[in-house]
């Protein structure tokens, strides 16, 4: 008999792994300690572009418990250079990137030396005995000028700043007309400058990286997003033999981006481990991470958008000049390259052009941060939108409504290249609207104008979609880019009944743990609790592309959900044998086999069982059930969505309250609705944060001035509105789950949202843009207020 | 390093009398954060928390007398209808964890000029009670505050209590920060009405090395209250008054451009909270408006 059972996708499962996290009775990397462990301190570089004249190490080295003090010259033989996986164009300019700074420091925070001592203390006070002198070289932090002829050089090797110009071209590509042309011949032509700030990633947990080199193996304990790809590239960086390394990022306190790195201080661990013969801890200080962990986005983006007198775009232009920082990291280059697939966003666009210039500056090198290249371009196109409709007195949702793609035309085939499944505008719009008021607050907006209320009303629109699921193989191939887009996953049935899934995803919060473990439950019609899922060591999980992108679910768990199909492969002939039917004449359902049109059936625990026993199985079957498949998706998914906020202007202090926000997403084919408003929620607040309180700024001299949670403000609860969230359903086509990602697309939709509804509360005092972070500072200047 | 508990007040002097280097700690949430960033590194912490005589407060003849160790959260909890002025201010400090163990003896003992409590002490007359194995002395708040981070403790001194009086009037503070909690002051205001002295008192914060009181403000107002005859009869405030009296606000400070604010923006954003807290004040004062517990600008 088969009880009906409640499906669990779909199902708002409470998270299984949140008890361990939030308690924090669990391995974080800095938890461990293993037995004759050392710690190890960085000194980093208190000057942004210097010469090493001299370090003397000699005190340092006669402090108490200390055991090493190594520079980057005792290092320079075996640190090799940091490798970036993402060489965008063949003339790139790929400057050499020692994991310590050996005769030239670039950046405020580079390491310089490092000391291994008995406790984190000894080493952190031993630092202070170092001495290193610097002879000053001029630094280039201005992005704008770090092209002029006379800009000093980050690495003069070049003889430019210039680290690579990437076009894309409609015309060249055959993906649409030319844009000059379109451009001369427009009757509107909206030209804009917009500024995406720098901003540090700021996950919750530090971090932390312990090597035990003391058995046959190397063992690296990593907080990171990436134990696959850190494996395979430090085998690279440093020469070591693959197999001889050993991969675990434990439990992992967040990411958005910026653990997706293989970072100096990685390479300096292993090497002083190695040293010494012993294993050895580093845990980053708040302030160390600050400096010291990529940062994202700052690029100036020149926006050109040329369109008839009705609204309708004929063309868009986009010059991007991004600011690299000092060196190249992982992915460095190819990040502002992410976007150029997504500055038409949702919209027809019958010519595209793209020119990303990449520049060297004396900063901290950006990388991935939650996005990773899409939230600028979504930001770009998004503002333009509301500056076209202003400019042409339409409503901003009008001017959308006759730009984009409508539901019968999918799959679409954008300007960019892209070909878009599938997708709903117009009924997420429908959607946001009802629930937002629309028509209420643009009423309310009009009466505070006309009351000369001090305090105005703003209104700003993000109909957003975005690309993730990275990735297809083929499309990385086809950019340059180092490696697949594929995951795997594998499934191990034990004798009991119970099941062991391998994911190659590497969570860090997302809940992976509860979601698989709903899709195999399902799938094998197991109890979920019955379901553990293993994760994140290369002993365990040998294959993986790990978490990035919006990528686990609509690939990693695509994989799961494979492999657990082929465990019923597997099992199919067995059951028949057990039943004395054929396999043919089997039903599966709930978890068990029955033989068509009888109540005579067994469960896949009893398969399981039987399998193991091998005792009586078909001739010739080899006595395992378990399974693995590898999924590389045959396209991105594009999860889109409809964003409302209003905000409240204090013009005379400029402060912007967000008064009410609304988001109607479709991320397709929900797995856990608690988990997804989870993300939804996170995002849009992480969106926020960029719009009014995030920026990483350095001074004149280069030295970071943001480096604590002091001064790089992150909002708190008492900053927020209440969301308001709801969906959208649209599966994706693309993938036999129909999910898309939604790990990025609350950022990815909300930060033009707000700074949207900032200047629509102020454009009729004159005011076209302002410069992200909207403070109120900012805000108070942009209306006249002063310096 | 050494960490020395006393347990009496007077043990507590014994010590400072002794050892005047020692660091007193009393929530720790300056204290810890030096200590965390090895800004100094102390050879003793004289830990404050178990001494009782410093978590009490209590009348003392026509005023109130409170504990330099009274955490915050309390002050918001038991004292709030009394000392309206600090509550508000005690509500703005940091989060919930921060006002658990900060303490004003705290705020005056690290005497940051973007200490939350500053102008509300300005601007309500208080009186600082410091002792030491010499003695006890009272400093009115005004004398407290000698340069950015620096007060007028000797070295062999402690401080035990504040000394304000319960509020006979409205009292507003308001902080503009660059965002709603756990933040440092931009800049912070505080008004207090005292109709039987027929003044005002009023305060800035975060705009200058130290927190100070707006005098020229405060004679404006009271010149044209008194004039007006305002105090006995109250009336709306004209919005010139209001205005003028934000501007005098403004001028009383001497603010820096740094990382959270230019020079001009303090100034500006001073003379809105200013008008605003007075506004508020006066209109609880004219028993019109609804009493307003919050004190975000
Ligand atoms: C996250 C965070 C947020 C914060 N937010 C705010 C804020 O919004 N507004 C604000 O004003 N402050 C803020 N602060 C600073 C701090 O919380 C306050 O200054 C608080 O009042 C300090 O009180 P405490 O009891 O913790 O002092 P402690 O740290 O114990 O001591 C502070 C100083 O006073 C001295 N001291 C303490 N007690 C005595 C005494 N009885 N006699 C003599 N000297 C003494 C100590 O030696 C030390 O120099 C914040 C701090 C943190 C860490």
């Amino acid at each position: 008999m088969t009880a009906a059972v409640e499906a669990e996708v779909g199902r708002a499962r409470r998270r299984k792994e949140d008890a361990r996290l939030i308690t924090g009775r669990t391995r974080w990397t800095d938890n461990l300690t293993l037995p004759g462990m050392l710690h190890l301190a960085i000194l980093r570089s208190p000057v942004a572009h210097a010469r090493i004249a001299a370090v003397d190490t000699s005190a340092a080295e006669a402090m108490p418990g200390v055991l090493a003090v190594l520079t980057g010259v005792d290092l320079a033989k075996e640190q090799g250079s940091m490798g970036c996986a993402w060489p965008v164009t063949p003339d790139m300019a790929a400057p050499q990137h020692p994991a310590m700074a050996v005769d030239t420091v670039r950046y405020a925070g580079e390491a310089v030396a490092l000391v291994v001592a008995a406790s984190a203390y000894q080493a952190r006070d031993a630092l202070d005995a170092i001495d290193v002198e610097y002879a000053d070289l001029p630094v280039v932090l201005d992005v704008t000028r770090a092209l002029a002829a006379d800009s000093p050089l980050v690495h003069p090797e070049f003889g430019s700043n210039r680290c690579a110009t990437w076009v894309f071209d409609s015309a060249e590509a055959g993906t649409g007309g030319e844009t000059a042309p379109a451009i001369a011949d427009a009757e509107v032509v909206l030209r804009r400058r917009f500024r995406q700030q720098r901003i540090i990633p700021a996950f919750m947990e530090p971090r932390s990286v312990l090597v035990d080199p003391t058995g046959d193996q190397v063992t690296m304990w990593s907080a990171t997003q990436v134990p696959h790809i850190l494996r395979m590239m430090l085998a690279a960086t440093l020469g070591l033999p693959e197999h001889k390394l050993r991969v675990i990022a434990p439990d992992v306190g967040g990411g958005f981006g910026g653990k997706l790195q293989v970072t100096p201080e990685e390479v300096l661990v292993l090497l002083a481990a190695r040293r010494l013969g012993r294993p050895v801890k580093y845990t980053e200080t708040r302030s160390d991470s600050m400096l010291s962990c990529h940062h994202g986005r700052d690029q100036f983006q020149d926006l050109t958008l040329a369109a008839r007198p009705d609204g309708t775009i004929t063309a868009l232009e986009v010059e991007l000049l991004a600011d690299l920082g000092a060196y190249l990291g992982l992915l460095t280059p190819g990040i502002p390259l992410l976007g150029a697939f997504m500055f038409n966003g949702i919209y027809r666009i019958p010519a595209y052009r793209f020119t990303c210039t990449s520049v060297f500056t004396n900063k901290m090198y950006t990388d991935a941060v939650r996005g990773a290249g899409r939230p600028e371009a979504t930001f770009g196109i998004e503002r333009m939108m509301d500056e076209l409709a202003a400019e042409l007195g339409l409503d901003p949702l009008e001017v959308r409504r006759r730009n984009w793609i409508g539901h019968e035309q999918f799959p679409f085939t954008t300007v960019a290249g892209l070909t878009y499944d599938s997708g709903n505008y117009e009924a997420a719009t429908d959607r946001a609207t009802e629930l937002f008021d629309y028509q209420g607050l643009r009423r309310e907006q009009a009466r505070r104008r006309e009351q000369d209320d001090p305090t105005l009303l703003g209104i700003g629109v993000s109909t957003y979609t975005e690309m993730c699921g990275i990735a297809p193989s083929k499309v990385l191939g086809s950019l340059s880019f180092g490696a697949g887009g594929w995951e795997h996953a594998a499934i191990r049935m034990l004798p009991t009944g119970k099941v062991e899934v391998v994911t190659g995803s590497s969570p860090h919060g997302q809940g992976h743990e509860t979601a698989w473990s709903q899709i195999v439950a399902d799938r094998l019609g197991v109890p979920f609790e019955d379901v553990e899922v293993l994760h994140g060591d290369t002993q365990i999980s040998p294959r993986g592309m790990d978490t990035y992108g919006s990528r686990s679910l609509a690939v990693g768990g695509v994989a799961v959900l494979l492999a657990a199909d082929r465990v019923l492969d597997k099992a199919r002939p067995v059951a028949a044998h057990l039943l004395g039917c054929a396999a043919e004449d089997l039903d599966f359902a709930a978890g068990r086999f029955t033989a068509r049109g009888t109540e005579n059936g067994v469960s896949i625990q009893e398969v399981t069982g039987a399998v193991f026993a091998a005792h009586d199985l078909p001739d010739g079957f080899e006595p395992n059930l378990d399974a693995q498949a590898t999924f590389d998706p045959e396209n991105f998914s594009f999860p889109h969505g409809t964003h409302l906020c209003a905000v409240e202007v204090d013009t005379e202090t400029g402060a912007v309250k967000i008064r009410s926000y609304v988001c109607v997403d479709d991320v397709g084919t929900v797995v856990n609705p608690l988990i997804v408003d989870g993300q939804v929620h996170g995002g849009v607040v992480h969106g926020i944060a960029q719009a009014l309180f995030e920026e990483a700024s350095y001074d004149e001299l280069g030295n970071l001035t943001t480096g604590t949670f002091a001064d790089y403000l992150l909002p708190t609860a008492a900053d927020l509105p209440h969301l308001v969230t709801d969906r959208t359903v649209t599966p994706a086509t693309s993938n036999p789950l129909g999910a898309k990602g939604v790990g990025e697309s609350g950022t990815i939709a909300a930060t033009p949202a707000v700074v949207n509804a900032v200047v629509d509360a102020v454009r009729h005092l004159g005011v076209t843009d302002i410069e992200m972070p909207c403070t109120p500072q900012r805000v108070w200047r942009a209306i006249g207020g002063g310096a | 390093m050494d960490f020395l508990i006393p347990s009496t007040f007077a043990e507590a002097l014994a010590i400072k009398a002794e050892r005047p280097e020692v660091v007193p700690i009393a929530g720790g949430t300056d204290v810890m954060v030096e200590l965390n960033f090895d800004h100094r590194r102390p050879t003793a912490l004289l830990d404050l928390t178990r001494i009782a005589e410093l978590t009490e407060w209590a009348p003392s003849e026509n005023l109130l007398r409170v504990g330099a160790g009274v955490p915050y959260v309390r002050i918001i909890d038991e004292l709030g209808d009394r000392l309206p002025g600090l509550a508000m201010a005690s509500r703005t400090v940091g989060s919930p964890q921060i006002r658990n163990r900060g303490t004003v003896g705290g705020n005056l003992g690290a005497a940051s000029p973007a200490g939350d409590t500053h102008p509300v002490l300005l601007a309500c007359d208080a009186q600082v009670e410091v002792a030491s194995v010499r003695g006890t002395r009272m400093i009115p708040a005004a004398e407290f505050y000698l340069g950015v981070k620096r007060n007028a403790l000797e070295p062999d001194e402690l401080i035990a209590a504040v000394h304000l009086a319960p509020a006979a009037a409205p009292q507003q503070f308001s902080k503009v920060g660059t965002r709603n909690a756990m933040v440092i002051a931009v800049c912070s205001f505080a008004v207090a009405l005292h109709p039987e002295q027929g003044r005002v008192g009023a305060a800035v914060g975060s705009a200058a090395p130290t927190p100070r009181r707006a005098l020229a403000a405060e004679e404006f107002l009271a010149g044209e209250l008194s004039d007006a005859g305002l105090w006995e009869s109250p009336k709306p405030l004209l919005d010139s008054v209001r205005r003028r009296f934000g501007e005098l606000a403004a001028e009383a400070a001497s603010p820096i451009d740094d990382v959270r604010g230019t020079a001009a923006y303090r100034r500006h954003a001073l003379a809105v909270l200013a008008r605003r807290t007075l506004g508020w004040a006066w209109q609880d004062y004219c028993g019109t408006g609804e009493t307003r517990s919050q004190s975000c600008a």
